[in-house]
């Protein structure tokens, strides 16, 4: 009980995390039908901002924010250079401009800075672990679950009470209605990639907080899974996203902990074949955002 | 075979002759004049070419990007390197093969064929639940294919080596293996562009929801391809093991898939030209940009090594397609595809009768109906219990203020969206639930209120993909080319039919979408706003054309308009929907004095001032 207790805590903090990515990843895809493989390259890009500024002397607690506004920024900025020439075009366009731009962010990560891992120093409290009686769990994953939560929460108030909140919801509906009634294009797509790049950057801080060091491929991996996350909740969804990326993780956990040990070199392979038996039940994914007449 | 089906078969062996022959005569240049590492380039190039082919024959086809086909090639190397290993090497590098497996050591031509039928079943596999899920997020499983077949690769150990090099796979590909295999290719993926069946996944590639509605079944098509091509993917497969000789899952990763993606796209990957130039661009770049990355000496100064040169030289080349051209390169034509029937056309010349044959003169017993449907969107009652027949030769209108329901009524019976409650029968049989390419093969054309055409294919193909996928129904064209070419010319498009239909102009449009439906000779046809923009000259001539249509074919038409008087004069019988609700029927007459009508289209208050609805909109 207190090991399945334990990987319950590891399942809510790896699903929470593909959860921020992926609905980061839903944000952008609702508006534009853009799948932004960039997105591993915006996580990795927060990591190398821990690193800059740890060099520089800054405490985790400002360095943090800092990389967390520095990707904000940096997302905009390659909505405005990379995809704004490609908007509107083919869902295959968008798709192949966005993993060309992923490869040469990785290419130029691997240049500039270096192939090598970069350690990540963290304050001591996030390696700390808690006793919950019959179980222990590392600071780390319980701070990630909370910081997913209230994350996931302030993101859904904004998204229900503010006029630029109900733009983007709106836009996500259907985004040429949306520009029909005077709401102006870029903003509501600016915006979509801000808050992409903020949940990109928590999610990676969230990450490092579990493995202390980042290198240039460091956000392909779980991008890759928010991205099979999406689908499984529904492609389109905003809340399909965070469903997915929780369902995700659990699966990915427990099969780990309860996979016999012959099985587990092809873990990853069966993870991913469960999600295929999860789509075969309902090809639209857990939250069928299926849309009429193919819009 | 004769006429234009032999026409268009002439056509395609030509077009595919234009490739074979270059690849053919350089194959023999580099084997008789090349240095033996010119010579593995070009062998190279040539097994890059069949897999890119592969890849075409669905992507290009379907439109659906694949990340996975990567994973085929690596499933069809590693299948032909375990079944041809030299007994001495496989006792030592795989011990814990299964005994089945470790006494095998295959030629190449068995080996080949095995691996190919192993990766097309597991491809079948793979390609139902993908084929199933559609657009952006059947790109993400195909993503989903390569991360999982790459972790079997690794976790296999008893048959891969794992992560470690497999070594010793006998070099049994020679420039003239590959050459082979890729003419073998080239035709079969010209061939299948062709056919019947890649002209409709083209077709459901620029619209799926009109494919559907000419009776395309596209997840079938969609199937066929993905596993046709996961089947060409593993053929290169093969070749490329016995070529390296040694290689590693990580070899059958992004690296290889960007290669191949880039490949695919810079030329056009909606065609086989296309891809063929692609793969030589992306070949030339790569060998220069590898020379360059490792150092290169410039008038005696050596410049540094560029690490990832040609990993970024391809992802700019792809931004610079995607940002011109998206298209590709080479567009969208194939190569030598327009001169070619062009040429044969004016040798073979196909004079085409004016007088068209009518399908069915006689009105056929039936009934289309409609019962009691009911529809919810969000909460908002689009369809209220409504009922709706139409008996073959009958003309029925069905009018209504905007927002009525009238489309919506229209996409139940044509299967596009399920009712919440309500059937539809045609002539007696339950076709509720069925998918809509089913409902148009039992007899149901529809016509859509923002047009839906296949912009990309020529005006021809528009007409005759639908009279392909009539064929297997009870209602048989006998030639699907001349059944569309009749068509036309009974719609006044027959001169534009080499045309891409994007390029006609709206009234063209509307006709063109009328005889697309037609050709599926269906006995009930469904037009959603057929005269909408069209000024009243050409609404007059598509008045005309309708009544003779019924007339001559005993057809059942349903049609939807805001233009009253083509409605008041061309219907036998009108249905008006307000607010989901059917509030009368009847004949012009009496819905034109129904009260009830008055009503819902001028207002309570003019109503009782004794208003009439408008015969008409604008000026006519």
């Amino acid at each position: 009980m207190a090991y399945f207790l334990a990987q319950s805590g590891n399942a809510l903090s790896l699903g929470g995390i593909y959860a921020l990515l992926a609905l980061g990843l839903a944000v952008v895809y609702s508006i534009l039908g853009l799948i932004n493989f960039a997105h591993g390259a915006l996580m990795t890009l927060a990591g190398y901002v821990l690193v800059f500024a740890a060099v520089l002397g800054l405490p985790f607690y400002l360095s943090a924010p800092l990389a967390i506004l520095v990707v904000m920024a940096s997302a905009v900025l390659l909505e405005r250079i990379a995809f704004r020439p490609v908007r509107g075009a083919s869902g295959a366009t968008m798709l192949l401009t966005s993993f060309a731009v992923a490869v040469l962010l990785q290419l130029a990560f691997q240049l500039f800075i270096s192939t090598r891992p970069q350690v990540v120093p963290l304050p001591d409290f996030l390696t700390a672990t808690v006793d919950l009686g019959s179980f222990a769990i590392g600071v780390n994953r319980v701070i990630s679950v909370v910081v997913a939560v209230v994350v996931l929460i302030a993101l859904n108030l904004f998204l229900k009470r503010t006029v630029l909140g109900l733009a983007m919801r709106a836009a996500a509906d259907d985004f040429n209605v949306t520009r029909l009634m005077g709401i102006r294009a870029n903003r509501v797509i600016a915006t979509a990639f801000a808050l992409s790049g903020l949940l990109a950057a928590v999610a990676a801080v969230l990450w490092i907080a579990q493995r202390s060091s980042v290198d240039p491929m460091m956000g392909l991996v779980p991008v890759l899974k928010a991205f099979i996350a999406t689908t499984l909740g529904g492609l389109g969804s905003l809340l399909g996203a965070v469903l997915g990326g929780l369902l995700l993780g659990a699966i990915e956990i427990y099969l780990a902990a309860y996979l016999p040990d012959a099985a587990l070199p092809f873990h990853g392979a069966i993870t991913l074949g469960v999600v295929i038996l999860v789509l075969v039940v309902r090809p639209q994914g857990l939250v069928g955002a299926s849309r009429e007449l193919g819009k | 075979m004769s006429g234009p089906s032999a026409q268009r078969a002439t056509a395609t062996l030509l077009g595919a002759l234009l490739l074979v022959i270059p690849l053919a005569v350089a194959a023999v240049l580099f084997a008789s004049f090349a240095s033996a590492g010119l010579q593995r380039t070009y062998t190279l190039f040539l097994i890059n070419l069949v897999a890119v082919l592969g890849l075409g024959a669905f992507s290009g086809n379907s439109g659906i990007l694949s990340f996975g086909h990567v994973a085929f090639i690596g499933l069809g190397a590693y299948a032909s390197a375990i079944l041809t290993l030299p007994l001495a090497t496989k006792a030592s590098a795989l011990p814990h093969l299964p005994t089945l497996l470790a006494g095998l050591e295959w030629g190449l031509p068995a080996a080949f064929v095995a691996s190919l039928v192993l990766v097309a079943v597991f491809g079948l596999a793979v390609g139902l639940p993908i084929m199933r899920m559609g657009g952006a997020a059947a790109v993400i499983a195909t993503l989903g294919l390569l991360l999982i077949v790459h972790g079997i690769l690794i976790g296999a150990t008893d048959f891969t080596r794992g992560a470690n090099a497999f070594l010793g796979v006998p070099r049994l590909t020679n420039i003239w293996t590959a050459l082979g295999v890729a003419v073998l290719a080239l035709l079969v993926v010209r061939w299948f562009r062709d056919s019947a069946a890649g002209r409709q996944l083209r077709a459901s590639r620029e619209d799926e929801t009109a494919a559907k509605a000419i009776g395309v079944d596209v997840l079938r098509r969609r199937l066929v391809a993905w596993t046709l091509s996961a089947t060409i993917a593993a053929a290169s497969g093969v070749l490329l093991a016995h070529f390296l000789g040694a290689f590693s899952p990580s070899k059958f990763y992004f690296d290889d898939t960007l290669t191949l993606l880039t490949m695919l796209i810079v030329g056009g990957m909606t065609t086989v030209s296309g891809a063929f130039f692609g793969a030589i661009v992306v070949t030339l770049t790569i060998e220069v940009l590898r020379r360059v990355e490792s150092g290169v000496d410039v008038f005696g100064w050596e410049t540094p090594e560029l690490f990832g040169l040609t990993q970024a030289g391809l992802c700019v080349l792809i931004l610079i397609v995607m940002y011109r051209r998206p298209a590709g390169m080479f567009a969208r034509l194939e190569l030598g595809e327009a001169w070619i029937r062009g040429w044969l056309g004016r040798a073979g010349g196909t004079p085409v009768a004016a007088a068209s044959t009518p399908v069915a003169a006689d009105v056929a017993p039936g009934l289309l109906r409609a019962d009691g449907i009911t529809k919810n969107f969000a909460g908002l009652r689009a369809l209220d219990a409504v009922d709706l027949s139409l008996a073959p030769g009958e003309i029925v209108g069905l009018i209504g203020p905007n927002g009525s329901g009238k489309t919506t009524l229209v996409n139940v019976i044509s299967g596009l969206i399920l009712p919440d409650s309500g059937k539809v029968a045609v002539d007696g049989a339950d076709v509720t639930d069925w998918p809509s390419f089913e409902v148009a093969r039992a007899g149901i054309g529809r016509t859509f209120q923002n047009i839906r055409l296949f912009g990309q294919l020529s005006v021809l193909d528009n007409v005759e993909t639908a009279a392909l996928a009539a064929r297997g129904t009870e209602a048989v064209p006998a030639d699907p080319n001349a059944r569309a070419r009749e068509l036309l010319a009974r719609f006044g498009l027959l001169d534009l039919a080499d045309r891409p239909a994007s390029a006609l102009d709206y009234g063209a449009q509307r006709r063109l979408e009328i005889a697309r439906a037609l050709a599926l000779n269906p006995r009930y046809l469904l037009l959603d706003e057929p005269a909408a923009g069209m000024n009243p000259t050409e609404s007059n001539e598509l008045l005309r054309d309708l009544a003779a249509l019924r007339a001559e074919t005993g057809i059942g038409l349903l049609v939807i308009d805001h233009d009253m008087s083509l409605i008041m004069r061309l219907c036998d019988r009108i249905v008006v929907l307000n607010r989901g609700e059917k509030i009368a029927e009847g004949s012009a007459a009496e819905v034109q004095s129904n009260p009830a009508v008055i009503e819902a289209y001028i207002g309570r208050k003019r109503a009782r001032q004794g208003a009439s609805i408008p015969t008409s909109e604008g000026v006519s």
